[in-house]
């Protein structure tokens, strides 16, 4: 319990909170437990399983037949563990996003399971669900979209404190301003509205509101991509400095391997909506094992102009998620690809030290080759 | 070909450019005395962040700018003509002609109703006198060029059938079907996906070297200029803070923005705990400091700093408008300067960089 309550408002709905949901079903000593348990920092907090999620191409007369469907998640399996955080990369339609929305339960899951501390997300009454949504939070991409322009940022941060049982307005306020100043926000705009602040002060509301039920686990979708790059480094280091100091999890998904990469324990790469590599990050960019990835690792411009790298230009477009490719989904565009490939699908398996590829030949990938100048140290 | 007179000297002069929007809360000094070249076949990256001026500059040399903004002050010479001096006539035939622009987002760029061929034919009957056939060859021909396959297809579909990469691809080739001396492209790879960003920067290292067209590249990606640019502005609230050749903006920046910039990206091939920050935003074009622009966010600020600090050259071609020495120590005359002596010793240090 002590690491939860940050002020005696938090704590006070807290109590309020927990007390309903007893009634309601979900036993307190149930979550005390694994909040307890969780302190060890071992053992996955979030584990999902062959996750699919299809969107239906509906089309015809009444627009009703189903003429196909856009395979933005399929089969799906990682964990992530306590305290660490998790990057997804891929390029646009590979699933990242769709992903992140059905952890959150944003949108229903078409199969596959999603396991919070044990328990099946998908599986809870409205009442756990509702529980389960103080664990877990979300940060997303744009800060203009995101937070509502008609209410202040009082009223943004607390929205969620209210809804689970924070009624008071002086308690509210308190815990309100407690917030902004942790995320780097003058306390007296509490007032104020999203319009009068800059894209990364706004970035910094959406990660207060996050924050104000104290999660155990948030959801970053491109957190940082709608900013300039000198606010950039300063929503980064806000989002590990947080970490450090709620014991955070994170699932961080971008689209810039370098933010990703800068940021997570752990990195997952995906296309077209199969996982096709999990990795410690930097052993990712040390020897990637698939080659996507090392792909994705060339094409990344590097702010060095002395340096030359290895170039893999991929030839063609990504293929659409609604028709993806037989066997392999990369074979049409893989510089490695064999006939096997475009028949047999392969599986994400371990090639060592929990380094996970889906490739047939994921040993011969070879690292990107860098070529410094003599005299540059590496 | 276009047939202009071979003019010596830079391809592109811009000088003392000043371009300001007059809006209901004041006067937005988006571009205040820009003053830099581009030589024939160079690439120069201009970076910044949101709202330095670097695509009002580059609407400037177009001529595009809208009302409420104005070009105010200012040359730009293109092959020694002030183009700033032109009748609007004459300047439709220089846009496309000698000057062509990629945006950074094809899609609003493109036409939805015509074929992507006709938009290229379009502009290539615009500026040669060449039958509608003869332009469509044209643009057939071109849209191989920027490596779009199956090319006779595709220029017979609509914009809505292809990729974001395919887009900015018919663009480039739009842009260059004319053969312009000057390419300036405005963030054109931002929308893109990494694995196709790397295809259009191949596409225009290429053509650039083929053709020995110049290239005015506008980005805020650093790593995108490391790799394309020979030569670099930084702009910083519309002024340019630094300019020098590539590997020595990367190696040994000198104003403060600069290396602030380079130091708060995540790099991929070094592992930090935390990275480093410029503190504070961006000030309000409306409300800009007095002296030195960037002086609120600064480390290294000084007393002298509340007045506008020199534009100096630190280095052989190494421009800084910073009052620290070239080798980044206390100015000569002395950090707590103040007024006219200040003044006098920003005046004596400024170089013309005509």
């Amino acid at each position: 319990m002590t690491e939860r309550p940050i002020s005696e408002p938090t704590s006070a709905a807290q109590a309020t909170t927990e007390g309903s949901m007893t009634s309601g079903g979900q036993t307190s000593a149930q979550r005390t437990a694994a909040r307890g348990g969780a302190g060890a920092g071992a053992g996955p907090l979030l584990e999902v399983n062959d996750l699919v999620k299809h969107f239906d191409i509906r089309g015809g007369l009444l627009g009703i037949s189903k003429l196909g469907a856009v395979r933005a998640v399929d089969g799906v399996s990682f964990s992530v563990n306590e305290g660490e955080t998790l990057g997804l990369v891929g390029e646009s339609g590979c699933g990242k996003t769709t992903l992140g929305k059905v952890i959150l339960r944003l949108i229903p899951p078409t199969a596959g399971r999603v396991n919070f501390e044990g328990k099946s997300l998908f599986d809870l009454s409205s009442r756990e669900l509702k529980a389960a949504r103080r664990d877990i939070q979300v940060v997303f991409q744009d800060p203009y979209a995101s937070l509502n322009p008609r209410m202040s940022v009082g009223e943004i941060v607390g929205e969620g404190l209210y809804v689970h049982g924070m009624t008071n307005k002086k308690e509210r306020e308190a815990a309100v301003r407690d917030l902004l100043k942790r995320v780097g926000l003058n306390q007296a705009h509490i007032h104020r509205y999203p319009h009068e602040f800059s894209g990364g002060q706004r970035q910094r509301i959406g990660i207060a509101r996050a924050l104000a039920l104290r999660p155990k686990f948030i959801v970053c979708d491109e957190p940082v991509s709608a900013l300039d790059v000198s606010i950039q480094s300063q929503v980064l280091n806000l989002l590990s400095d947080l970490q450090d100091e709620f014991q955070l999890t994170y699932l961080f998904i971008a689209h810039n391997l370098a933010v990703v990469k800068h940021l997570s324990t752990r990195v997952g790469v995906m296309y077209l909506g199969k996982l096709v590599e999990l990795s410690d990050a930097d052993e990712l960019y040390r020897s990637p094992a698939h080659p996507y990835t090392k792909a994705l690792l060339s094409a990344i411009p590097v702010p060095d102009p002395t340096v030359r790298r290895e170039r893999i230009v991929l030839k063609g477009d990504l293929p659409s998620p609604a028709n993806p490719p037989s066997g392999c989904r990369f074979h049409t565009r893989c510089p490695m690809a064999q006939e096997i490939c475009k028949t047999e699908e392969p599986p994400l398996r371990d090639v060592g030290g929990g380094h996970m590829s889906a490739c047939h030949f994921a040993e011969e990938v070879t690292p990107l080759e860098i070529r410094r100048p003599v005299g540059v140290p590496a | 070909m276009t047939v202009t007179e071979r003019h010596v000297g830079p391809l592109l002069e811009i000088k003392g450019l000043k371009t300001h929007f007059f809006t209901q809360d004041g006067v937005v000094k988006a571009v205040d005395d820009v003053t830099f070249q581009i030589s024939h076949g160079q690439t120069l990256g201009v970076v910044g962040e949101s709202g330095c001026g670097k695509s009002v500059t580059s609407l400037s040399v177009m001529r595009l700018i809208d009302r409420p903004g104005r070009i105010v002050a200012g040359e730009v010479l293109l092959n020694g003509e002030d183009l700033l001096a032109k009748r609007d006539a004459d300047m439709r035939d220089v846009r496309g002609d000698q000057v062509s622009m990629i945006f950074q987002e094809p899609m609003t760029s493109l036409n939805p109703v015509f074929t992507c061929g006709d938009q290229i034919a379009e502009a290539v009957q615009q500026h040669t006198a060449v039958s509608r056939r003869e332009a469509w060859d044209r643009a057939i021909e071109m849209m191989r060029v920027v490596g779009i396959a199956d090319a006779k297809r595709r220029a017979g579909e609509h914009p809505h059938q292809l990729s974001g990469g395919m887009r900015q691809r018919v663009m480039i080739a739009m842009a260059l079907s004319t053969d312009p001396d000057l390419l300036i492209a405005d963030e054109p790879t931002t929308a893109l996906d990494v694995t196709i960003q790397a295809q259009i920067l191949e596409v225009m290292r290429d053509l650039r070297t083929k053709n020995r067209m110049a290239i005015m590249l506008i980005t805020h990606d650093l790593g995108v200029v490391a790799e394309m640019a020979d030569e670099v502005v930084v702009m910083y609230a519309g002024k340019v803070v630094e300019r020098a050749d590539v590997r020595t903006v990367f190696g040994t920046p000198h104003h403060p923005y600069t290396k602030g910039l380079l130091l708060s990206i995540p790099r991929l091939d070094e592992r930090v705990e935390r990275l480093e920050v410029i503190k504070g935003t961006v000030p309000s074009p409306l409300n800009l400091p007095t002296g030195c622009l960037f002086k609120r966010r600064c480390p290294y600020r000084m007393r002298v700093c509340d007045t506008a600090p020199p534009y100096q050259e630190v280095g052989p071609g190494h421009f800084s408008r910073c009052w620290l020495t070239p080798a980044g120590e206390e100015p000569a005359v002395g950090a707590d300067a103040t007024g006219d002596e200040a003044e006098a010793a920003a005046e004596q240090l400024t170089v013309e960089t005509r």
